[in-house]
């Protein structure tokens, strides 16, 4: 199980992690599919996660998430989300037990690849310290 | 074909409880029909057998009797273990078992009452905390239904074995009935509240002593009763003729007053769930970052108007259930003085929101300090003096309130009140909670009416001390001005509706004809 604050972007689905749902966006369509962002978050990081189809509808904010072979990538709109994706799956695991910071969120991070290894993406600099979408709750 | 035990949901992971269940029953399906077996299970299979058994009879109503029948030929150790499957399933999965497991759960819960069961008080205890205060679902009021049937069928053998499980069954009955009266009566709800006044009523007349276990929140709770007839007769005598009750240990309202309530009875009226979300929102989060917590518990269980009178149970939980450490208190994790503050402001009805203070002082009124617990008097305090700076209208209302109930709560026990409320203080102050009451004394911001009263109550202290070696008058209090026309109505309504049962004699007996 990794903590969000060590995902880093790549094509591939092997993001396995925990977390809890903070807040749900907008829920729109893309083609034939439902869609919507949501901010989720761990003890070390938050992220915006991307719900696809059913899943936009079934979770709702406080629901601990279990996600299983995700995938953390650009998506259409170019967001960086983390995503089950087709491969992947998530699932609810409890509700509220689960302490959470909202900075740093990965997905305000600017992404570069490593110059050493251009297969590999490395953090080049903070966008933003908190979700610009889901604005903290004080 | 067994039915489904839980409610299945797409994206939820499977529930432990419910497949260790279902693959015992899987695994021992075949020897689940008669002729059973006549070998002796090892442990180990012994706990298999009887995981197997209560699935199917939670799960396959059709053959209840076989399952309770090899259960009963195979049982060795007082149904212990069956019994605490039970007590799991209730406490962890109720919510989600589908309607036809909960009614079989009530049904064998029954029969463990009957074979008394090792364990069936905790099991009974459990039945209670499902029942969610303000909830009139359907569901909820048939669970309510069921399980106050099962107290007054099995009465004679409750009181024989587990008399104390009848004292938790009153407490959360008494709880119960307050909200069911506010409901518009249908035929279901008044059989109900009829099944409700039974029981409470059973207890009381023919069992007091063991009423009295509950101690001084038993009082608390049948304020909110006094305007039904059965319970108004019962005030009169509680204030009146407490020899009516037959208790040698009660002869004055007082005795209960001094009983500290014992905090597995707060616990009966928060379902296991919300004690989990407030433990974890009291012992894991910080200041600060409280509200999207505060909003996702509101969401669960506050979300209906009828759901606010939970509030009042919730306060009495966190101040007299949850005591924190003192790492916890002195770490930056969201104290309890500041969540009964987010509790306060929630309230939207104002005979919720003078409940809620009144659960907030109780044990002010009755303070002793070698029977009390500084603890459970502790956010209010803290509460008021941190509400100051920003909020001094909280401080007010709440500091008001507190002499109202000095005043009102029981004019025949000022003394009692004015003494409790005096040592609440004093305790506070000595125990470092504040290091002094010129906090409140000195404020600036407060009015001068309510520091008059407490440099009033202080110099009292005196009078009290010197009480024993003369027994000179008491400077008798009274300050009519913080009934005045503005106070808010709601918090004299609160309080003056507690005090109505045994005001004057000559009312009293008026009330009779009535």
């Amino acid at each position: 199980m990794q903590f969000l604050k060590d995902i880093v972007p790549a094509a591939q689905n092997n993001i396995n992690t925990k977390f809890i749902l903070l807040d749900k966006g907008r829920i729109t369509m893309e083609g034939q599919n439902k869609t919507c962002l949501a901010l989720v978050a761990d003890e070390t990081a938050a992220v915006h996660f991307q719900l696809w189809g059913d899943e936009c509808d079934y979770f709702e904010s406080g629901d601990i998430i279990h996600l299983i072979d995700g995938i953390f990538s650009y998506n259409r709109s170019s967001s960086l989300v983390l995503r089950a994706g087709r491969r992947g799956k998530i699932e609810k695991v409890g509700e509220f037990t689960m302490v959470f910071v909202e900075t740093p969120n990965m997905s305000e991070i600017r992404w570069v690849p490593d110059p050493n290894n251009p297969k590999i993406y490395v953090q080049e600099s903070i966008i933003a310290p908190h979700s610009r979408m889901f604005t903290p709750m004080l | 074909m067994a039915s489904k035990l839980i409610n299945v949901e797409s994206y939820q992971a499977e529930n432990k409880i419910e497949s260790s269940l279902r693959r015992a029953f899987e695994l021992l399906e075949p020897k689940l029909r008669p002729p059973f077996p006549l070998s002796i299970p090892n442990l180990e299979e012994y706990a298999e057998l009887n995981r197997a058994i209560l699935y199917g009879v939670l799960c396959e109503p059709n053959f209840t009797k076989t399952h309770l029948k090899h259960l009963h030929a195979i049982v060795t150790d007082g149904y212990s273990f069956f019994v605490s499957l039970l007590v799991n399933i209730v406490r962890e999965v109720y919510n989600k078992l589908v309607d036809s497991a909960k009614k079989q759960l009530v049904w064998v819960a029954r029969e463990m009452v009957d074979v008394l069961g090792v364990g069936f008080d905790e099991l009974l205890v459990c039945l209670l905390r499902q029942i969610v205060g303000g909830d009139f679902t359907k569901g909820n009021l048939w669970l309510c239904f069921e399980v106050v049937k099962i107290f007054l069928d099995k009465w004679d053998c409750l009181l024989e074995e587990e008399p104390l499980v009848l004292t938790s069954a009153l407490y959360t009955f008494l709880r119960l009935l307050a909200d069911h009266c506010r409901l518009s009566s249908n035929g279901e709800v008044e059989m109900l509240k009829q099944l409700e006044i039974q029981f409470c009523v059973k207890m009381l007349r023919e069992q007091f002593s063991l009423c009295m276990r509950i101690g001084r929140d038993l009082i608390r709770l049948l304020l909110d009763l006094v305007h039904l007839p059965e319970f108004r007769v019962i005030w009169r005598d509680l204030a009146l003729n407490p020899g009516e009750f037959t208790t040698p240990q009660f002869s004055d309202i007082s005795e209960l007053y001094r009983l500290r309530t014992s905090s597995r009875y707060s616990l009966l009226r928060i379902t296991p769930e919300m004690e989990t979300q407030l433990r974890f929102l009291l012992t894991h989060v910080k200041l600060g970052s409280q509200r999207r917590y505060q909003e996702w518990f509101a969401k669960k269980f506050l979300f209906a108007p009828e759901r606010e009178t939970l509030i009042v149970d919730i306060v009495r939980f966190i101040c007299c259930a949850h005591h924190p450490s003192n790492d916890i208190i002195q770490s930056d994790v969201l104290p309890r003085w500041a969540a009964m503050g987010w509790l306060l402001k929630s309230c939207t009805k104002s005979y919720v929101e003078a409940n809620v203070k009144l659960a907030m002082f109780y044990d002010w009124l009755f303070f002793n300090e070698r029977a009390d617990n500084i603890m459970n008097i502790e956010p209010a305090m803290l509460l008021m003096v941190y509400s100051i700076p920003k909020y001094i209208d909280v401080t007010h209302s709440l500091l008001e309130f507190l002499f109202l109930l000095v005043d009102n709560f029981d004019m025949n026990h000022n003394d009692l009140m004015r003494t409790g409320v005096l040592s609440a203080f004093t305790v506070l102050v000595q125990k470092g909670v504040v290091r002094s009451l010129d906090v409140l004394t000195s404020c600036d911001s407060l009015s001068p009416i309510l520091k008059e009263r407490l440099r009033r109550l202080f110099s009292a202290s005196e009078a009290i001390v010197h009480k024993d070696l003369q027994p000179a008058h008491l400077p008798h209090q009274s300050i009519p001005s913080l009934v005045g026309p503005e106070t808010p109505t709601m918090i004299t309504a609160g309080v003056s509706s507690l005090s109505f049962p045994y005001k004057r004699k000559s009312s009293l007996a008026n009330m009779q004809e009535v």
